[in-house]
């Protein structure tokens, strides 16, 4: 489902200066149209894990970015993973 | 269901700077998006965030403490963790990246094509070059041949092998990769060619070379004998006191080079029959070969 910028705003629950720093950032990577941006789900819960690490555990911005580029490392070594061995249990 | 103190191993008297502290050393380590596949840390996770709801709150804190409510019920609904979204089918996850194993041999061949999107893309990026491995019959490298490669989500890539293409060399197949994103355009497609060895031909640059089993009787007295070549069968004629080693050179049979062709090299082997034959036997029983007939002169001198 697309989600335009200003319902994502509202869902996770950041504003527009918040969520123009993240995208600088490239925290969020969404897809581009000529008027607007087009949030995906994925987007949406990445920005409610970013929203987490910042306020429920107390991680600056620096660690944020470092966090997510470790994440980030770590589902594609999952997937590899995944690629190679039996599928984990469901959760 | 627990109580919220010994959940946060905090004690009665806590502050709310105490608890606070508290919940964050263990929020860091039990947080489901930083412990993917970890079901216990979620549990965990859930207990140690419905402790912090009702001690982070000072009302809801006193009501607990007066017995009003109790530990249950506290942690409110929340959207599903990005871990249940990241772990989706392949190339679902924009931002998952390959880095952490892109140092593994063979790493970019094998998983390239299992990656729809890979890495990080920024806005308006060109997608990403996707490599795939083609392998390709001894016979359709030299003469060249229409393929189609499968792709993993099911779609096809038609491709034409050119004549006389050699083993290892990538074709480029251009706007054939992964999408970009924004106004990036697609990424290019590199197909590498792992060429399989044939039966009894080997290329050697743009030569071909054959080993030619023959018999005593054609390498003696010479003889036209049929012999294989990769663009069809061949008549050749062995001349006559031809031996083991010799070799033939079949011109422009060999693989495509610049307008012309490569040679093809024919070295002779000639065969004893393997079968006892008795007339043969009988014959060099007899047989008083000349003087200078000892093949193992040079050895022995």
């Amino acid at each position: 489902m697309i989600i335009n910028r200003i319902e994502f705003q509202h869902r996770a629950q950041i504003d527009q200066q918040t969520l123009d720093v993240w995208l600088e950032e490239q925290w969020l990577l969404p897809g581009e149209t000529m008027t607007d941006l087009e949030f995906s789900e994925i987007d949406l819960a990445r920005a409610v894990f970013i929203v987490d690490l910042k306020d429920r555990l107390g991680i600056n911005d620096e660690g944020v970015g470092v966090i997510l580029h470790l994440v980030d490392q770590m589902h594609g070594l999952r997937r590899m993973l995944g690629l190679i061995m039996p599928a984990p249990k469901a959760s | 269901m627990k109580d919220p103190y010994d959940t946060l191993g905090v004690s009665r008297t806590a502050t709310s700077d105490d608890i606070r502290k508290a919940y964050r050393k263990l929020a860091k380590k039990l947080h489901p998006d930083l412990n993917p596949g970890n079901t216990q840390a979620e549990e965990r996770f859930k207990e140690v965030s419905s402790a912090n709801e009702i001690l982070s709150d000072p009302e809801k804190r006193k009501r607990f403490d007066s017995g009003e409510i109790d530990a249950s019920g506290a942690e409110r609904p929340r959207q599903p963790y990005y871990k249940d979204y990241a772990a989706g089918g392949a190339g679902a996850n924009p931002y998952e990246s390959r880095s952490g194993f892109s140092d593994f041999a063979g790493a970019d061949d094998i998983f390239a094509e299992m990656f729809g999107r890979q890495g990080r893309q920024s806005r308006n990026q060109r997608g990403q070059d996707l490599s795939y491995t083609l392998s390709v019959d001894f016979l359709d490298a030299i003469n060249g041949a229409r393929k189609r490669i499968s792709l993993p989500d099911g779609g096809d890539l038609d491709l034409m092998v050119p004549a006389g293409i050699e083993d290892g060399k990538v074709l480029r197949l251009r706007g054939k990769g992964a999408p970009g994103s924004g106004q990036g355009g697609p990424g290019d497609a590199l197909v590498s060619i792992a060429i399989d060895p044939h039966a009894f031909f080997i290329r050697k640059g743009d030569d071909i070379l054959l080993n030619l089993p023959v018999t005593i009787g054609e390498a003696v007295l010479g003889g036209r004998v049929k012999l294989p070549t990769p663009s069809g069968a061949v008549m050749v004629t062995i001349p006559k006191g031809s031996n083991t080693g010799s070799v033939m050179r079949l011109r422009g049979k060999g693989a495509p080079r610049g307008g012309g062709h490569g040679d093809q090299l024919v070295t002779l082997r000639v065969m004893a029959p393997t079968k006892s034959d008795s007339a043969l036997e009988s014959f060099l029983a007899s047989w008083t070969p000349g003087s200078d007939y000892d093949p193992r002169k040079d050895m022995l001198s």
